[in-house]
């Protein structure tokens, strides 16, 4: 174990031929943020993508969006888009790597490297398209100032990337969960064999748990348990009024006809989840192209900002809900809160746990849940052990 | 929380880095990076460390690498 190194291990019990204890432990450093104190919010956006790994974009602009509701800044419309086609990159690019990289070791295949290298790059080359002075997360809008010839190849590239991930377009699944099935036994890329195994393996409601989807906005509570939360049990283990949310790619398109019915059809298992940021790249793709027509110039907000007050910024993540809070004093953060969607998703009592909770005790239960571990999508390695009483 | 820690790359030998953070050393694959690294650069790495995920820029690395020995200092890591 090296410093920094953190992960999930999940424990199963297994008594007779069903699970009878599913333990999930963390080792995440969910207290780490609040070494952020004691610096200017201009500096702690500037630091937040270079310390967190797979999720900067949404980090930073979590972060940006806290600072602008504790010192009351209102970004422009153009700022707004800007951002939202950031996150969208981010997004897309994760569930690509997370399905070029992950997903073929679940069906015995070797991972599809090559598609994967340009992902990263891409995140970097947008931010240069849309902020060509690296200020894309400056509180109060940085300079946007738009090269459209770069983001023409953008999008370009990503289409490229979907056709790949979808070996075709998406019209020839999306429509129904018949067409996916049908797609899916067409077994023409690795999204499509991982779920024609999983339907064959008659494992697509494998996991179901009672939804508790998150809301797009947010737990209600959200901003007062983190304001109250100065023992950081909340930010390890949050919970609202005692439920644990689902917050991913399912709990956000889970209003999309195929979703919709898969979830009437096989309730939220890993057929709905693996489908879902599926569905979600679709979503994205097509949302940028609209807003890469209106995404328009915006001048860099000039003024240093050294007020006071508190805020929360919320963004939605590639995995899930991302929420950071701030306190600033004349200038100078002296709280700084992040709640991370792995902490719901993981949650020794969240959709992980009522996914594996009461699973039939298989040969393959170690292989099963490290599919629904897949599904489900965490930022950090996660192992898998199987236990017989 | 998924920290980033910038590695030093020590060493390269056929597509896997030696790479150093804090005293510790490991090996990572450089298969997913699209950027050309050499020794003396720094890389951070994916989940799980099997892959480095991608090249920092030195003041980049040094600006993280400073708040993360303040984090290891405080006993949050």
């Amino acid at each position: 174990m090296q410093p920094f190194d953190s992960g999930l291990a999940v424990e199963l019990q297994v008594t007779g031929r069903a699970v009878t204890d599913v333990r999930i432990h963390s080792t995440r450093l969910v207290q780490a943020s609040r070494m952020l104190a004691s610096r200017t919010p201009a500096q702690v956006t500037a630091i937040l993508p270079a310390i967190y790994a797979l999720c900067g974009t949404a980090q930073a602009l979590a972060g940006c969006g806290a600072m602008e509701a504790a010192l009351r800044l209102n970004p422009s419309p153009a700022h707004r888009m800007a951002r939202h086609f950031l996150l969208w990159v981010e997004t897309v690019t994760e569930h690509a790597q997370g399905i070029l990289r992950d997903w073929p070791g679940l069906v015995n295949e070797p991972p599809d490297l090559d598609p994967i290298k340009p992902l990263r790059p891409m995140v970097t080359a947008a931010k240069r398209a849309l902020y060509p002075d690296g200020d894309w997360a400056r509180p109060g809008g940085g300079r946007l100032a738009i090269d459209h010839g770069a983001l023409i190849e953008q999008r370009r590239l990503l289409a490229n990337l979907a056709a790949h991930l979808f070996d075709g377009s998406p019209e020839d699944w999306v429509k129904d969960p018949d067409s996916l099935q049908a797609w899916a036994r067409r077994g023409e890329g690795i999204a499509a064999r991982l779920l024609h195994r999983v339907e064959r393996d008659g494992l697509s409601a494998f996991g179901r748990a009672t939804p508790h989807l998150m809301r797009a906005e947010g737990p209600r509570d959200l901003e007062t348990r983190l304001a109250d939360d100065d023992s950081g049990d909340y930010v390890a283990h949050p919970d609202c009024g005692g439920a644990v949310f689902e917050t991913n790619a399912l709990s956000r398109q889970s209003a999309q006809p195929l979703i919709a019915a898969l979830i009437d059809r096989h309730g939220t298992g890993i057929t709905a989840r693996l489908t879902a940021r599926l569905v979600e790249i679709a979503v994205a793709l097509r949302d940028m192209e609209d807003l890469a027509q209106d995404l328009c110039d915006a001048p860099r907000d000039p003024a240093e900002h050294h007020g006071s007050g508190n805020g929360l910024g919320v963004e939605d993540a590639a995995r899930g809900l991302l929420a950071h809070r701030v306190e600033i004093e004349e200038g100078v953060v002296n709280r700084y809160q992040i709640l991370a969607p792995t902490e719901w998703n993981f949650h020794p009592a969240g959709p992980l746990f009522s996914g594996l909770m009461g699973a039939e005790a298989t040969p393959d239960l170690k292989w099963r849940a490290h599919l629904l571990v897949a599904a489900l999508d965490p930022c950090v390695a996660c192992t898998v052990e199987v236990h017989h009483a | 929380m998924c920290m980033a820690v910038p590695s030093l790359i020590i060493a390269i030998d056929r597509g896997v880095a030696t790479v150093e953070a804090f005293g510790s050393v490991r090996t990572t694959s450089l298969m997913l990076l699209g950027d050309e690294v050499a020794v003396g650069d720094y890389v951070i790495l994916g989940a799980g460390g099997n892959f480095a995920a991608e090249k920092v820029e030195p003041e980049v690395a040094a600006e993280a690498l400073a708040y993360l020995a303040e984090v290891l200092a405080s006993g949050q890591a």
